[in-house]
């Protein structure tokens, strides 16, 4: 539980005038979930963005201990963060962003397929994971035939597909009621802590926040507050 | 209506790069199809100028040209019109959820899609300018047929664009019904408006074309019931093709879902999934090439028949003509056939790509090697395409078979030429594919 699997040290982040991060220094431990929080505009997607390879920042070092060794993905360029997203992180975004015309296991299925993975075992992993999120008897239905949870839950499963070692979610329940909200963030700690990944969510949600084992309250593109909770969150066996 | 006037221009003026380009084709699209209708229609009323004995000859068959290309290019226009009421769904629904009237809403849809529609009208005035001496260098009947010959005219010119015009108003007012109704419905991205009505519409107004162009051009009863029996014919034989087609890509598309594994798994499993959402939206881009290719090769085989014949006896001067003349025709309408669904496969794959842009960029987020959805976009326009000319030509073969068999043993190169031009037709379409990958890349980076 204490080693650290993505650190951050000084990260800056600037967008003209705008100061985006401030110097943001944070380390990640492998099975934790941490929530991210402030107010609109404090920097809290940039920052997700610059732990996860989508965009570079500025200054400062981003270092990811995977199981090959350590990668400062901040000096990587596009194509090598490309493949660092690829094979070591996980995504949920706000709205599921599902293929509306795939089916909800080949939608699952679609990163190891892209990847060259045989599309039986493929969709057979993809299964397996719908199955574990509450979503049998679903595999064939499209995005359009699911509710928000629902389509939600497809997306968290796609996001474990890969094996990643870190899972990154920006208000993954931003669109959803608070029964169903509750339901997607149980999955997600199921499938990622639960399954000895870490999971960096961003949230203005208190109540996800509170299932997580750490908060970090940004605001102005710096981290003021750092707040443990306890009790730790029921971890899930998968 | 000020107000209205007011907040369109607003919107049209401010707006993203990608906005900007969601601007932008519809623009092109209806220059395209201005230049084309424009062009086609004056090189047709050169037929109808002939005199002598195979005057009626030569009318028929330009009438049978003008429908053959009548559909495709009120495809064209039915997409780009779909495009914009698209692009302004999002635009009225907001402001009809902030209680903006419905008048309001009503003026402001006219005026913009009309003011994109008049933009491409001029434009593709000036390409029709630009098109004439180019075509003018064909050869017809012996002679070169002269830029002078292919301009539609003054009066021809104006009537055609009012045409568009108000095509293109009604088919804006059409799409407008949904946010009328149900201000939240037009909010969720799966239904796009189906433009059954247009299609409806549209068939109407060709066979009213036809008929109309007839009279005005005053030509003798005989030649108006046979030119009109024929655009009945083909009207009938595109409306089972209608039928048939979606269905038919339906059931391929299903084997393919099945049968999409190995190296290219992904690819061809979103391509077939993708025609399988929607046959009839994979149909409406081809269906302008199936009754052309068809008719390419039963006009193909005919001619090289004839052409057999005619060289083992004596031929006149006046046949040898007009066997030249026929070839040049078919050859010009296939081309034309596949430059007009290359332009609406063009609007309809940007219009695609705009549409989700935020599928796109998550997706590039996630790292996921956009190339290979790049290509299962190609492939699910190609395969319909391939399946489709292809099937057609192979089907008029057939139906045709001892005549196809003796065309292809006395006379194989006039059937390789047609071979020939369907290939290039589809390699247009390809390339025009590959020319809207760089928006998908653009896209995805975007945002
Ligand atoms: N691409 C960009 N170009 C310019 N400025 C940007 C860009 N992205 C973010 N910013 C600015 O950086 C600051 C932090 O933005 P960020 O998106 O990280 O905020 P956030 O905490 O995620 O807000 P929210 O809760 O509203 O999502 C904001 O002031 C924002 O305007
Ligand atoms: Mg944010």
């Amino acid at each position: 539980m204490n080693t650290s699997v993505l650190q951050a040290q000084s990260v800056t982040k600037t967008y003209g005038p705008t100061v985006a991060l401030a110097g943001v220094s944070l380390q990640i431990a492998a099975s934790e979930a941490v929530a991210v929080m402030g107010a609109s505009g404090s920097g809290k997607t940039t920052l997700l963005h610059c732990l996860a390879g989508i965009i570079a920042p500025d200054a400062g070092a981003i270092t990811l201990h995977a199981p090959q060794g350590a990668l400062r993905i901040d000096t990587l360029g596009p194509e090598g963060r490309a493949r660092v997203r690829r094979q070591h992180y996980g995504f949920v975004f706000q709205q599921g962003l599902l293929l509306p015309e795939l089916t909800a296991v080949e939608n699952v299925a679609l990163p190891l397929l892209l990847d060259g993975v045989e599309r039986r075992a493929a969709e057979a992993e993809a299964t397996h994971w719908l199955h574990t999120l509450g979503l049998a008897g679903m595999e064939g239905r499209r995005p359009g035939q699911l509710s928000g949870g629902q389509q939600q839950r497809v997306a968290v499963a796609r996001a474990q597909v890969g094996a990643p070692g870190v899972v990154f979610a920006d208000e993954p329940t931003g669109a959803l009621d608070s029964r169903t909200s509750a339901q997607v963030m149980q999955a997600l700690l199921q499938t990622t802590t639960g399954a000895g990944r870490s999971l960096v969510v961003v949230t203005h949600d208190e109540q996800v926040a509170a299932v997580c084992h750490r908060v970090l309250h940004l605001s102005d593109g710096r981290i003021v507050r750092e707040q443990h909770n306890t009790p730790r969150p029921t971890q899930v066996a998968s | 209506m000020r107000t209205a006037s007011h907040l369109t221009l607003l919107l049209v003026r401010r707006g993203s790069d990608t906005s900007r380009a969601s601007l932008a084709l519809p623009v092109v699209a209806f220059a395209v199809v201005t230049a084309l209708a424009l062009t086609v229609l004056g090189g047709a009323r050169f037929f109808f100028t002939i005199e002598g004995d195979l005057a009626a000859f030569y009318q028929s068959l330009a009438a049978l040209a003008v429908t053959l290309l009548v559909i495709p290019l009120l495809t064209l226009c039915g997409s780009a019109a779909r495009l914009s009421a698209r692009r302004r769904d999002q635009h009225l629904s907001t402001l009809r959820l902030l209680g903006a009237p419905t008048h309001t809403l009503t003026w402001m849809t006219v005026l913009e899609s009309t003011l994109l529609a008049a933009a491409g009208t001029v434009v593709g005035v000036l390409g029709h300018l630009a098109l004439a001496p180019l075509l003018g260098l064909l050869v017809f009947h012996g002679e070169r047929l002269g830029a002078g010959n292919i301009l539609l005219g003054a009066a021809g010119t104006v009537l055609c664009a009012v045409a568009l015009l108000a095509l293109a108003a009604i088919s804006s007012l059409l799409g407008l019904r949904g946010v009328t109704v149900s201000p939240l419905g037009v909010r969720t991205r799966q239904d796009v408006p189906r433009m059954s009505l247009v299609r409806l519409v549209a068939i109407g107004a060709a066979l009213g074309a036809g008929l109309f162009a007839g009279q005005a051009l005053q030509i003798d009863q005989g030649v108006v019931a046979t030119v009109a029996g024929m655009v009945f014919t083909f009207g009938l034989t595109m409306a089972v093709l209608n039928l048939v087609g979606p269905w038919l890509l339906g059931v391929v598309a299903r084997v393919q879902v099945r049968r999409a594994t190995g190296r290219h798994a992904a690819e061809r499993l979103l391509a077939a999934r993708t025609v399988l959402d929607s046959p009839k939206a994979a149909w409406r881009q081809v269906s302008g090439v199936a009754l052309t290719s068809f008719i390419a090769v039963f006009a193909g085989v005919g001619l090289a028949v004839t052409d057999a014949m005619a060289g083992s006896g004596a031929s006149s001067q006046e046949d040898a003509l007009l066997l030249a003349d026929l070839r040049t025709g078919i050859a010009l309408t296939l081309l034309i056939s596949f430059v007009t669904v290359a332009a609406s496969v063009a609007v309809n794959q940007a219009a695609d790509i705009l549409d989700r842009r935020e599928l796109f960029a998550s997706l590039e987020r996630m790292g996921m090697p956009l190339l290979g959805m790049d290509r299962a976009r190609r492939r699910a326009v190609l395969s319909p395409l391939r399946l489709v000319s292809l099937g057609s030509a192979l089907a008029a073969a057939t139906l045709i078979f001892p005549l196809a068999g003796i065309a292809l043993l006395t006379n194989p190169l006039a059937l390789v030429t047609t071979a020939l031009l369907l290939a290039a037709g589809i390699a247009l379409v390809w390339l025009t594919l590959l020319a809207t990958s760089p928006l998908l890349a653009r896209v995805a980076r975007e945002s």
